[in-house]
């Protein structure tokens, strides 16, 4: 999602002058390119993610669309606060785009994972909060939001999942309807390894990459029936549940801190979050369930 | 004290008197500052988003009814609108909003945020190529924070030479994390910095003046509570205190003793 990123932002800017990149000191390389061609514009400003905040806020209240960009855990709850006060609070708009997406750094352990950014971003006012799943929805929804005025989240992770979806701000993708009782809801990378976990499965299947605002609408089309949102990541579920009178429950991360390494299947593995283990799950717990009891 | 000066701290303790709020203390340590500020730096108050205008952001946002008092004076508002200090629907919050306030530029009150605003503001004019400058008050207690630092530390590495930040060295942080010599550290960081009289308006101005090829501080050496007897005296006390009917007699008594 990274190349993406830097894709979308080489043709963004050659006709939007008004694009600035603060970096914390990741990803410099990779945007060498726009660094030599607008090296006014590019900032590989340091390891200070609460500054990187306040500054990016300060820019834009001179006009230029800042994007902010370094590791998740450290632009999001380490400068939760700047977030807050310096973007929404005074209302100063601007991009920050998150690496290291829930266990995309599994090898790195505690410090680097980061499962709570959705959810505890999208209790701000003004922010809107986006989950990515793939490059195309990077390219659209880069485009679509990056200069409204208003701060916006995205969660970047390196490793997309390729299903070519209709994409459009703010709209869950109904995937499959089955006109089943039971309902899976999903975002993100996620997907692909639900997609497999439902195929062939009496299961209706819906799709974010939007977290805030939700699409309550999508939502409400499967008020009737059993929802299950399998997510690894916080944030999406509390989003769904803010609908009234639905019966919704969350197959994701346990409440104990997860202090592993490996690689990323190895730790969807271990949290039952890897294709099979989510299947069966489906098979054995949610689809068994006695509808309306 | 140059009159002005008390008649603006008059201001601030017949508000706290009346709203029952405000940090007398922190606000009378920078009254000179704000008026040198606003008497020095590019603005039009009749025109608050006047675009040529220089910026001034005060990052410790509890001096905000030192603030008001000042852009009052300077015609903004009326003064009599800042009478509703702090009270539900008021405009003139305890900490003020930008979204409110004509001539307030950033929302502040959370300590170690106004300066890398201000940085931020500074590097956007530097991309423009406009000449216009950025001035912002920090308060010592304030700079206990990591994030004032992380600040001065990107605005040097940027060469903001636009951008002049003023130390309210009035002492607060005694009471808790002390920062020694504070000019020395700022030029440990490679800033270029001037050590004042806070209480100085003509020495004040001559300072916010002067250019420099980097990021300029002026640790501005203050008292809290200048100049009244008794809030210096006993400034922990006074600290988020109104003054009544008798206090405020006896401060307001004080302050026409110290005035020249």
């Amino acid at each position: 999602m990274r190349k993406q990123f830097k894709e979308t932002i080489m043709d963004l800017s050659t006709y939007d002058d008004k694009i600035v990149l603060i970096f914390g000191d990741v990803s410099v390389y990779l945007f060498d390119e726009f660094k030599r061609k607008y090296s006014d514009r590019f900032y590989n400003m340091g390891i200070c993610e609460n500054t990187l905040i306040s500054v990016g806020a300060g820019l834009s209240s001179q006009g230029f669309h800042p994007f902010i960009h370094t590791i998740t855990p450290f632009i999001t709850e380490r400068s939760f606060e700047q977030i807050k006060l310096d973007m929404c609070y005074n209302q100063f708009g601007g991009n920050i785009l998150s690496c290291g997406a829930s266990f995309d750094y599994a090898w790195d352990g505690a410090t680097h994972h980061c499962y709570t950014d959705l959810a505890i971003l999208r209790l701000l006012p003004n922010i809107e909060v986006i989950q990515p799943g793939s490059r195309k929805e990077v390219d659209i929804l880069l485009r679509s939001q990056y200069n409204n005025g208003k701060p916006t989240y995205f969660r970047l992770s390196d490793y997309p999942h390729d299903i070519d979806l209709p994409v459009e701000f703010g709209k869950g993708v109904v995937i499959k309807d089955e006109q089943s009782n039971f309902t899976v809801m999903t975002a993100g990378p996620m997907l692909g390894n639900v997609m497999e976990a439902c195929k062939g499965l009496d299961v209706n299947l819906v799709y974010f990459h939007t977290i805030k605002p939700i699409d309550k609408e999508t939502i409400l089309k499967f008020k009737d029936t059993k929802i299950l949102v399998i997510h690894d990541a916080f944030g999406l579920y509390e989003a769904i549940c803010e609908v009234s009178n639905l019966s919704v429950s969350y197959y994701g991360l346990p409440d104990e801190f997860l202090s592993l390494y490996g690689t990323l299947e190895d730790i969807r593995k271990k949290i039952k979050l890897d294709a099979k283990s989510i299947r069966e799950f489906l098979k054995r717990d949610f689809l068994k369930q006695i509808l309306y009891e | 004290m140059i009159p002005v000066c008390k008649e603006i701290r008059e201001d601030i303790l017949k508000i706290s008197k009346k709203s029952g709020h405000g940090h007398i203390p922190t606000c009378f340590s920078v009254v000179e500052i704000l008026y040198a500020i606003y008497n020095t730096i590019k603005h039009d108050p009749r025109n608050p988003s006047w675009n040529e205008r220089d910026i001034f952001i005060l990052s410790k946002g509890h001096a905000s009814l030192a603030h008001y008092c000042v852009l009052a004076h300077f015609g903004y508002f009326d003064i009599e609108k800042v009478y509703s200090f702090g009270a539900f629907l008021s405009d003139f919050g305890c900490h003020a909003d930008r979204l409110k306030i004509p001539g307030i530029e950033a929302s502040t009150g959370s300590l170690g945020h106004g300066i890398g605003l201000a940085v931020g503001m500074a590097l956007g004019l530097k991309i423009k190529k406009n000449n216009r400058r950025v001035f912002t008050l920090i308060g010592d207690g304030e700079s206990n924070e990591g994030s004032v630092w992380e600040s001065v530390m990107v605005a040097v590495n940027l060469k903001l030479d636009n951008l002049t930040i003023i130390y309210d060295n009035n002492m607060s942080h005694s009471r808790g994390l002390q920062i020694h010599n504070p000019a020395e550290h700022f030029k440990g960081f490679c800033c270029d910095v001037v050590e004042i009289n806070g209480h100085d308006v003509n020495v004040i101005e001559k300072e916010l003046v002067k250019k420099s090829d980097t990021v300029r501080v002026i640790v501005a050496n203050t008292k809290k509570g200048y100049d009244c007897k008794t809030l210096i005296e006993s400034q922990y006390a006074w600290h988020r205190k109104s003054p009544n009917d008798q206090e405020f007699e006896k401060l307001m008594e004080e302050l026409c003793e110290e005035t020249i």
